[in-house]
């Protein structure tokens, strides 16, 4: 009896540890054999008993209206005067709402203004304000709500780190900003449903600009009552209600039912903020939106995938760029920046590297912005021409050695570096790859110290100007090298005057075509975010730009 | 001289304020020398202005020298404040911590039962099993699990029991679905082995024992000599070992917090290290230290306790 009770426990351990052992081993067999046969066959990728599954929890998720995506953290707090950053101004949108909004075509349409009239001077706007739009507090939006928010922004108290720059053409907001003023003298509220905007120049971005969120329209009375803690749970005016905020966790956002351009359809949108083994949870259904493991993009892309069919790529408006600073030996000539330029084999380094995850950037404004012109082209990769230029250089045969420094986010990764810098030691030159971090990094732009640094941007609005002049006019406090050429300048001036946008487009080209020939910049890629979607979820706008788009989309349980 | 163990208690907590106000010291001016700045973290590369991170600089108190910093902070921590977060900008360090800490907490003591209620039998089986094949089977088995890297871990059972299997998700849900079982086993699986050996030497020292002998020259069944005289002895040890891996329980497991996407405290300690979040990274040190410097003053007392030659001699200076 007592050994058989002995015999019996020993039993259970030794069957306990072999089972485990024996997982692994067929584990460890298992996936080396499917790592051998998936370029030739990735379809079957799941077994049977997976897709069963599958099948029956797709329906799970896509029964209730509440749409699950893999969200970033925010960097700010939910309030728009103090976002400057992409994914807290995500969120923001989707809360809080402005004057006018952008559609998912990335169109100026009204928001709370329901129309408005510009002078013929281009100096007034005057925006009509909707009798229907009220704060998720079931509270009327006037006139004067905007012209608090729009001062607000102003006060110098709040350090609002974009209001300069996307509110500095109303008249008198510097004056406000700089303490010299108490209120804005280019916001008039000429009744409650009629608010009047004066700017300093006729320029006709400022409409853009307006769909910013450091624009938006903010509850007073909250904010007096709680001026610490009331962007917990901020009160907009925007689709969605902020309902739970857990840091590094979740993001809960509930449907505005009273919402002034029609109530969202799902009733709620969940950002998972962990992170975690998106692609496996998206393949398990447990959310909505997944993205495209690297590895795996050849095959979904070529319909060789079950993900195929779920498969949306979404250009980013973006571009990576290499910036050559023409203020530091030896990119002071512009003979050794070109030479630069052309011996980057962009095309290889996609293709052998990066997977083809991204597309080869002929130049700076992405293929999606308005105004990107086909025939804006920087150099092609000849390594001879290359040689040639440099043995003309005035540094020839004696070139200082050159720092590419990187780090942070935006830029290129490090093999991408790697290959560039193989390029440019083909010409006989010494280069040395200097990784520092994000801070470090924005040190190093802002003082303009660096040869050569790696860098991203992302647009903060569709227009060409955010690209063109954020970074190149010379008064622009974002072009950190001071790259100074005058016909761009003029050109750019000239652009930002112009209302009629093909014309608009056209200056900006001119000048995107001379940067590129000065060479301060390489372009390098346009990235794009290989997004899954489940096929229940319908609208999704294929725009990585932070616009209002959640109270378009459904879920549609018959798809 | 009045010692007794409440005079020893009171020495040893008081010895720990000058410990803990070296690390403290040591740790925020390490974070304040360091050359990245959480301002130009806030700010970011669009955003950046001179005068607007100057009034960022003067909100969070960075401004002033870091001495002055220093006893502000202390002085707020007295109060029980730890500061505010400049990663979660909407909160304070503590609201960002604590529940960090008290997910991997109960993840962990998840894990603490499995480790020992695991390790404990099969240390016992293997020191019974011991001369057989089945001792090095049992004891090695765990091993090769405790040489398996998380990383490696986590996405093949990730693989098998989430993707293949289907019979876990792998949504956070708190560490009482589950979808908590996959982390906590690899969180627990590696330690198995570890328990497991100290448990089979230690019965392996008991079996020899007279008392056990006598036990079964008593005639008491095999199994009674096995449960009460051998494995109940044999357990003493392993208190120490079970009191000691006690401040383990906060703190958390990057790997597979990574991986499962858990809000814990191993994530967020990366996250505000590289940021850098000063009060977050602050608040974190600090509590681990007093927790370590809590647990030695716990482990040498009840020695005191058991052992009376630890506290005359700790007080023959006072």
């Amino acid at each position: 009896m007592s050994n058989k009770t002995l015999t019996l426990m020993m039993g259970l351990v030794a069957f306990l540890i072999l089972a485990v052992g024996a997982v692994f081993l067929v584990v460890a067999l298992g996936g080396s054999g499917d790592d051998d046969s998936q370029p030739a066959d990735g379809s079957t990728q799941k077994t049977p008993g997976a897709s069963g599954t599958s099948t029956g929890s797709t329906a799970k998720i896509c029964e209730s209206k509440v749409l699950i995506v893999p969200g970033d953290e925010p960097l700010a707090p939910f309030d728009p005067i103090l976002v400057g950053d992409e994914s807290t101004a995500a969120y923001i949108v989707e809360i809080f709402g402005g004057l006018v909004t952008l559609d998912r075509n990335l169109k100026v349409v009204p928001d709370i203004a329901e129309s408005w009239t510009v002078s013929p001077d281009g100096l007034v706007y005057t925006f009509k304000l909707r009798g229907n739009a009220l704060f998720h507090d079931n509270t009327r939006v006037t006139a004067n709500d905007f012209k608090y928010s729009l001062e607000r922004a102003a006060d110098p108290a709040n350090a609002s780190p974009t209001v300069k720059a996307y509110l500095g053409r109303i008249k008198g907001l510097e004056d406000k900003l700089s303490g010299k003023a108490t209120d804005v003298s280019g916001v008039k509220v000429v009744d409650a449903q009629t608010l009047e905007i004066t700017l300093a120049k006729p320029e006709p971005v400022f409409i853009q600009e307006l769909t910013y969120p450091v624009a938006f329209v903010v509850k007073q009375s909250q904010i007096e009552q709680d001026p610490r803690n009331w962007t917990r749970k901020p009160i907009g005016t925007g689709p969605f209600k902020i309902v739970e905020f857990s840091p590094a966790e979740k993001i809960r956002l509930v449907r505005n039912d009273r919402y002034h351009l029609g109530a969202p359809l799902l009733e709620e949108v969940v950002f998972e903020l962990g992170g975690g083994s998106i692609s496996t949870r998206y393949q398990n259904d447990e959310i909505h939106i997944g993205f495209v493991p690297a590895l795996n993009l050849k095959d979904i892309e070529d319909g060789k995938s079950d993900l195929s069919k779920e498969y949306v790529p979404v250009p980013q408006m973006a571009v990576s760029y290499i910036t050559l600073n023409p203020n530091q030996a030896p990119f002071d000539d512009l003979k050794v920046r070109q030479a630069l330029a052309m011996s980057v084999d962009k095309a290889s380094i996609n293709d052998v590297l990066l997977y083809g995850y991204y597309r080869v950037a002929d130049g700076i404004l992405p293929p999606d912005m308005p105004g990107y012109k086909e025939s804006v082209s920087g150099f092609k990769y000849d390594i001879d021409a290359a040689k040639k230029l440099l043995s003309e250089s005035k540094y020839a045969g004696n070139f200082p050695r050159i720092i590419l420094t990187y780090g942070g986010s935006g830029g290129n990764s490090p093999e991408t570096l790697v290959a560039i810098q193989d390029g440019w030691t083909q010409l006989g030159l010494d280069v040395q790859l200097q990784a520092v971090d994000s801070a470090a990094l924005l040190r190093e732009q802002r003082r303009g110290t660096f040869q050569a640094l790696s860098e991203g941007w992302i647009a903060d609005y569709p227009d060409p100007g955010n690209f063109i002049e954020k970074l190149f006019g010379s008064d622009s406090p974002l072009n950190y090298t001071k790259y100074q050429n005058a016909d761009v300048d003029r050109l750019i001036e000239r652009a930002s005057a112009e209302p009629d946008d093909a014309k608009r487009a056209d200056l900006y080209t001119q000048a995107e075509q001379l940067i590129l020939n000065d060479a301060v910049t390489i372009p390098m890629f346009w990235p794009v975010e290989h997004t899954l979607i489940k096929s229940c979820v319908v609208n999704y706008p294929s725009v990585s730009m932070a616009i209002p788009k959640y109270r378009y989309i459904d879920i549609d349980p018959t798809k | 001289m009045g010692s007794g163990v409440l005079g020893y208690t009171l020495r040893r907590v008081l010895w720990a304020v000058p410990v803990l106000f070296v690390i403290s010291v040591m740790v925020f001016y390490m974070l304040r020398l360091a050359p990245n700045d959480p301002v130009d973290a806030i700010l970011g590369r669009n955003a950046y202005q001179e005068d607007v991170a100057n009034r960022l600089r003067e909100k969070y108190g960075y401004d002033d020298p870091i001495y002055v910093q220093y006893w502000k902070y202390m002085k707020n921590l007295a109060q029980g404040d730890l500061g505010l977060s400049t990663q979660h900008q909407d909160f304070t360090a503590g609201e960002v911590i604590w529940p960090k800490i008290w997910t991997s907490t109960q993840l962990n003591m998840f894990a603490l039962v499995i480790v020992f209620g695991l390790g404990i039998p099969v240390g016992v089986y293997a020191a019974l099993a011991r001369g057989t094949f089945l001792d090095p089977l049992a004891i090695g088995g765990w091993l090769l699990l405790d040489a398996i890297p998380t990383f490696v871990m986590a996405p093949i059972l990730i693989w098998l029991f989430a993707t293949q299997l289907g019979v876990v998700g792998l949504t956070w849900e708190g560490p009482y679905s589950t979808n908590a079982i996959l982390p906590i086993l690899i969180i627990s699986l590696p330690g198995v082995a570890g328990v497991a050996r100290l448990m089979r030497a230690s019965v392996i020292s008991v079996i020899g024992e007279d008392y056990v002998r006598t036990a079964r020259a008593k005639g008491l069944k095999e199994s009674t000599v096995i449960i009460t005289h051998i494995t109940r002895n044999a357990l003493l040890p392993m208190v120490t070992v079970i009191g000691l891996s006690l401040p383990g329980l906060t703190s958390g497991s990057l790997f597979v917090e990574l991986f499962f996407g858990i809000p814990g405290i191993g994530r967020e300690s990366l996250a505000a290290a590289t940021t850098p979040d000063y009060d977050v990274i602050l608040a974190i040190v600090l509590f681990g230290s007093v927790l370590f410097v809590g647990a030695n003053i716990l482990v040498d007392v009840l020695y005191g306790f058991i052992d009376p030659r630890v506290r005359i001699g700790a007080g023959r200076g006072g």
